[in-house]
């Protein structure tokens, strides 16, 4: 356990208080850094040994304002598993692309971009990645309405709540039988 | 006449379009358990040589497209089976803001097979129902298609998000 | 009176193919413990094909292809003795005739198909004739075994000087008749030399954008060609007799290419060509050698 938290301590040694690091559960932990300290970070703990960026996931803080990009990062070495966790403005959220350091980042900012209408500058491929012919607002941000846009788009209308309210059974009577 | 409807009837090719977790209900379907091919039913590689379409599932947007253009490349008459609850309201995707809903507004379809998911039997028993009715000439949605052919054409432009929109261009 | 004949001649074989193929797919469901299509299968897809309407033309030999293909099948037909009878077209050196019109067929499908445009059927066509170079060199040189022992290259003096069960060619010349089985084999397209038509891998190939009666010609020319191909190797291996035994040979043959093809994977081209290039080749070649001792 100490071997796999010394990362932690190298990290806050280089990096001094700007972050936080916190140990989540066995081989995982989590790195709090303000957007500045990103790059610098994540270039760090790639000379480290933590070569695999898994995937950049995003997280949608509506009441505070934010976005919270968390990127993922694995060491085969250490076989240890890193969250690095940075907070963004919502109403313009715009992230410095990481694609110098961790090349395979295209596709997973090209994802972010769509689904939750991240800029990342320096990124030359922020084109439709999933959704093809799209028009309504990021699908992932909380504040878009789904089923309004469902009801609107393919003219489906949600009868649950009808279904819900009504007092007697459904299926009774003339197919009740079988 | 009524010796190509007759053969029409018992030689049906099909072209499945995997799109959703329906599909993993076809390999028994085919194989030695079920055994589709004692009604005559092979699936097939192209659409070119199907005559029916098996929407296996749920339909994304994108997906939705080449599915129109599949089924327009298939030669009449042509025969559509919806799979799934999926095709017929959504199924559990009932909410989702990427996948259609109603299969039917966008192509149409003969024959649905309820359920999430179906088991192979009642795979198997809409196909002997199919039979039935291509025997009877009910099974003609490759002519509502052609003659309500703006309707689809403008069901398929909302969703697609264009004006216009034509299978054929690219 | 003649072309009555020519008639029902071809009318027979494509009815007779298109039975052996029915039977196959049930012989070929049974070994893998289905039940199979009825046995009459085949006549269905076909009148089915018949009556389709055809979508798309991609242009004037898209149309033609079949049609070649189809001509070049029926002629080669023409040339087959149908057990000891003579056939309807014969002369000294037909069977050179018949070789160079059995590759008519899969050139006019090659011609049609790459009209198309379809990178599925490019690849197709370019995987038959590459294939053919293999087959039909070990093909010829099991004939010529053949053509060497009796000194005559018309095929139904071949069947008529070869005689009836004891003394047919396939014993004193097993090793030809081997190599020929082989050869036959990647003729018919069966597995494991199916890799021109490979429906898991390119979409059955030549044949991916034909549909409704082009599609179905195709499938007649199949039916034909698959009594032509067995029916050639009978002819030169498995001596003459009644038009009956004919059939019942020619089913034989048909049936062990089935079997072979329901229990074998498929080859890469490469491994294909080299193959028939190393082991048939060898064993023909020897054939050959054997006819000198012979003599």
């Amino acid at each position: 356990m100490n071997g796999e938290m010394e990362i932690l301590e190298k990290v806050k040694r280089a990096f001094g208080d700007r972050i936080e690091t916190a140990p989540k559960r066995e081989r995982q932990a989590e790195i709090r850094v303000p957007l500045e300290l990103l790059h610098p970070l994540i270039g760090y703990l790639k000379a480290q040994g933590f070569g695999h960026l898994a995937t950049i996931s995003c997280v949608d803080w509506i009441e505070e304002g934010e976005f919270e990009l968390v990127y993922h990062l694995w060491s085969y070495e250490r076989r240890f598993h890193l969250l690095v966790k940075t907070r963004i403005d919502r109403e313009n959220p715009t992230v410095e692309t990481i694609i110098p350091i961790f090349r395979i980042a295209e596709t997973y900012e090209r994802e972010l971009h769509e689904m939750f209408g991240i800029d990342f500058p320096g990124n030359p491929n922020l084109t439709p990645f999933l959704l093809e012919d799209w028009d309504g607002p990021p699908p992932m941000r909380r504040d878009f309405d789904t089923r309004k846009y469902v009801e609107e788009k393919y003219g489906m209308v949600d009868l649950t709540k009808e279904l819900w309210e009504r007092q007697e059974p459904i299926l009774e009577g003339e197919n009740g039988e079988d | 006449m009524g010796l190509f409807r007759w053969s029409q009837s018992r030689s049906l090719w099909m072209m499945h379009f995997c799109t959703g977790c329906g599909a993993v209900e076809m390999p028994p379907t085919m194989t030695s358990r079920y055994d589709m091919e004692r009604f005559g039913i092979i699936p097939m590689a192209t659409p070119r040589q199907a005559d029916i379409l098996l929407i296996t599932g749920y339909l994304t947007v994108k997906t939705l497209k080449r599915v129109v253009r599949s089924y327009e490349q298939m030669a009449d008459p042509k025969y559509v089976i919806g799979f799934g609850s999926c095709t017929i309201n959504g199924g559990m995707y009932w909410d989702s803001y990427n996948t259609i809903k109603q299969l039917d507004l966008y192509i149409p379809v003969d024959l649905y097979i309820a359920g999430c998911m179906p088991r192979p039997d009642s795979i198997i028993d809409a196909f002997v129902k199919l039979r039935e009715m291509i025997a009877k000439g009910e099974a003609n949605g490759w002519i509502r298609y052609r003659e309500n052919l703006e309707w689809y054409r403008a069901n398929q432009a909302k969703v697609f998000n264009v004006e216009k929109w034509s299978a054929i261009e690219p | 009176m003649v072309i009555l004949e020519f008639f029902l001649v071809l009318i027979g074989i494509t009815a007779l193919g298109l039975l052996y193929g029915g039977i196959a797919r049930k012989w070929s469901a049974r070994i893998q413990r289905r039940y199979g299509p009825p046995f009459y299968q085949n006549f269905l897809d076909v009148f089915k094909l018949l009556g389709k309407k055809n979508t798309k033309s991609h242009g004037v030999m898209f149309a033609l292809g079949p049609v070649i293909a189809f001509t070049g099948i029926t002629l080669s037909l023409f040339f087959l003795p149908l057990g000891n009878s003579r056939p309807l077209l014969s002369f000294e050196g037909d069977i050179f005739v018949l070789f160079y019109l059995l590759v008519i067929a899969p050139l006019g499908m090659a011609l049609g198909a790459g009209e198309a445009a379809n990178p599925n059927a490019t690849i197709g066509i370019a995987r038959g004739l590459t294939l053919m170079l293999g087959y039909e060199l070990i093909f010829f040189l099991s004939a010529l075994a053949v053509m060497m022992k009796f000194n005559t290259a018309s095929l139904w003096k071949i069947v008529e000087l070869q005689g009836t069960f004891p003394d047919w060619n396939l014993f004193p010349f097993f090793l030809s008749a081997f190599a020929g089985l082989i050869a036959l084999q990647g003729m018919m397209g069966e597995k494991p030399f199916d890799l021109t038509v490979a429906p898991h891998e390119i979409a059955s190939g030549p044949m991916v954008e034909y549909n409704g009666k082009y599609l179905g010609l195709l499938q007649l020319y199949h039916a034909i060609a698959i009594v032509v191909e067995t029916g050639l190797f009978v002819n030169l291996f498995l001596g003459g007799g009644s038009i009956l035994t004919f059939i019942l040979k020619t089913f034989f043959v048909f049936m062990l290419a089935v079997t072979v093809d329901n229990i074998m994977p498929r080859f890469r081209i490469g491994q294909a060509v080299k193959f028939y290039w190393k082991y048939p080749l060898i064993i023909s070649l020897l054939g050959i050698l054997v006819v000198f001792i012979w003599r």
